[in-house]
């Protein structure tokens, strides 16, 4: 009997692959104010999840081809007159999962399917599961590795960008892309809902200990993975839903981190309240 | 007049018409930019001062004439080119260092896929030296003061080796010690032989850093020497209704 035939064994791996998946990925997330955009992916995929069912196809292909046409809905109707990127993506999130609730409840016998959907199951994932989510992850940090630099000043600064001739469109895409891809492989663990909770997180939570970038990713990675190992085990100890367990510990470790960073009284103003117009002179901020 | 002919030009603008989509934002401009030499471009807000800027990125198309930028068309000179953006457009919060901002200056000429050499890391070390802030290098860029922060972006320009630098409102909000720092940089630049555009409302600024001046809204209403072109009667017909005479000779401009 192979190691991999211990349910909780693969739940595991899995919950390990998309730890690191998910902080990784949720280091731009955070950093782009994506989240809002991540959560639109999420019931997005919805729509292409139910026909691939319907059709019999893999659910992970029909959920990606169905994101991937959402991205690509939410950059063209955000260049829009007067439309801006969260009016896009709102419709996106409540229009895509309209859809998926039409296409469900046209159908019988499909509510099973559709719980394990939308809160997942992660004790139920295959071995073909997980080497679908190692490949993914695999191909996500390739290309974020490759593309680093340049998601990294397109992220900062977007005229920049363009200053020096760099394809901001091609890379924004791709960076939207490299999210569809880790919700789509997140969501047979934590389901749909529970999906961007690995994605914003562990990074969130990152965010709130360092502001050295260098050091966001490592920390993301071990606080994705701590809730994802964690919440697999709880589960399996008190028999509750696994996908709701990690996304718990996901809140409880922001909520940890955000107490610390209180009583370091190292809290800045809300990201919205802009900045003192005053100067302040050099001398006093040295 | 030999010796300003024997000059390289590194921005040429003919009778050059600027639009977004079928709006003209600029039309009619013409001068000649030398290495070496600073152009302020001065006109009130709306005048289309960015959009120039932008179009000698090759980001805005230009409609008629022609702008060349350092003997090519201004996509094809991007590499030479450096951008210079307001920093509080920037993200404050976004978690980069000031290193990391600076090196960002080197990523066009390092290429995709490679990192940073030991040359770059020099080059980027060596430009924020120049402005003043080798000692801030490990520190969040967010965690700067605004004039702090210019100076960086400006290291971020000189990394880049440009032989065209262009300044988008530099000075705004800028205290005494940094607007210092930023106008030696910019001198320093213009004795190694770069040619440096450079938006502004300051006038006492234009005179002090720059040999041109570009008066601009919407059309140009002058261009040339700084001491010919900043009189009364041109600033009067660019600010129109929002310049105000002092004692005959002198002009405030109310509304920049």
């Amino acid at each position: 009997m192979s190691w991999l035939d211990s349910t909780v064994h693969r739940a595991m791996i899995e919950a390990a692959l998309v730890g690191v998946l998910g902080g990784v990925v949720g280091v731009f997330v955070i950093a782009r104010r994506l989240p809002f955009f991540t959560m639109a992916l999420t019931h997005g995929t919805f729509p292409g999840i139910v026909i691939a069912a319907l059709l019999g196809v893999d659910l992970y292909l029909g959920g990606g081809v169905f994101g991937l046409l959402v991205v690509l809905a939410v950059v063209v109707f955000s260049r829009a007159r007067g439309q801006d990127f969260t009016a896009a993506t709102g419709i996106a999130l409540s229009g895509g999962f309209a859809l998926g609730v039409v296409l469900v409840s046209a159908q019988d016998g499909f509510s099973k399917d559709l719980t394990a959907y939308t809160v997942g199951d992660v004790l139920a994932v295959s071995t073909s599961d997980l080497v679908i989510t190692a490949g993914v992850a695999v191909v996500v940090l390739v290309v974020m590795a490759a593309l680093g630099k340049e998601l990294l000043l397109v992220a900062f600064d977007r005229d920049g960008a363009s200053a020096v001739g760099l394809p901001t469109a091609v890379l924004d895409f791709a960076l939207l892309a490299i999210i569809e891809v880790t919700v789509v492989a997140t969501v047979p663990a934590l389901g749909a809902i529970l999906t961007v909770a690995l994605l914003v997180g562990p990074a969130a939570t990152a965010r709130l200990i360092t502001d050295r970038l260098v050091l966001l990713f490592p920390i993301a990675v071990a606080v994705g993975v701590s809730c994802a190992l964690a919440g697999v085990w709880v589960s399996t100890q008190w028999n509750i839903a696994a996908g709701a367990s990690i996304a718990l510990f996901c809140g409880a470790a922001f909520g940890l981190a955000f107490l610390a960073s209180v009583l370091r009284g190292r809290l800045r103003p809300a990201a919205g309240v802009p900045a003192s117009p005053v100067a302040v002179p050099e001398e006093a901020r040295a | 007049m030999t010796q300003q002919q024997d000059r390289t030009a590194a921005l040429v603008l003919e009778k050059a018409s600027v639009a977004y989509g079928h709006v003209p934002v600029l039309e009619e401009l013409h001068g000649t930019v030398h290495s070496g030499e600073a152009v302020a471009l001065i006109g009130p807000n709306g005048a289309g001062k960015s959009t120039l800027i932008k179009a000698v990125l090759g980001l805005v198309p230009t409609v008629r004439g022609r702008i060349e930028v350092l003997g090519v068309t201004p996509a094809q000179a991007r590499r030479d080119v450096a951008y210079v953006p307001q920093a509080d457009t920037l993200d404050p919060d976004f978690p980069v260092s000031v290193e990391q901002v600076v090196m960002m200056g080197r990523y066009r000429k390092i290429g995709w896929l490679r990192r940073p050499s030991a040359t770059d890391r020099a080059l980027a070390a060596e430009a924020l030296e120049r402005v003043g802030l080798s000692d801030r290098a490990r520190n969040r860029f967010g965690t700067l003061s605004g004039g702090q922060r210019q100076r960086v972006l400006l290291a971020r320009a000189i990394a880049a080796q440009p032989r065209l630098l262009l300044l988008d409102e530099p000075f705004n909000g800028v205290d005494a010690v940094s607007q210092h720092a930023l106008l030696e940089a910019i001198a320093q630049l213009k004795q190694q032989g770069a040619a440096v555009v450079v938006s502004t409302h300051d006038l006492a600024i234009a005179h002090l850093a720059c040999d041109e001046v570009c008066l601009l809204n919407r059309h140009q209403f002058g261009f040339g020497p700084t001491d010919e072109i900043l009189t009364p009667e041109r600033l009067r017909a660019t600010y129109g209704g929002h310049a105000l005479e002092l004692r005959g000779d002198r002009v405030i401009v109310t509304q920049t």
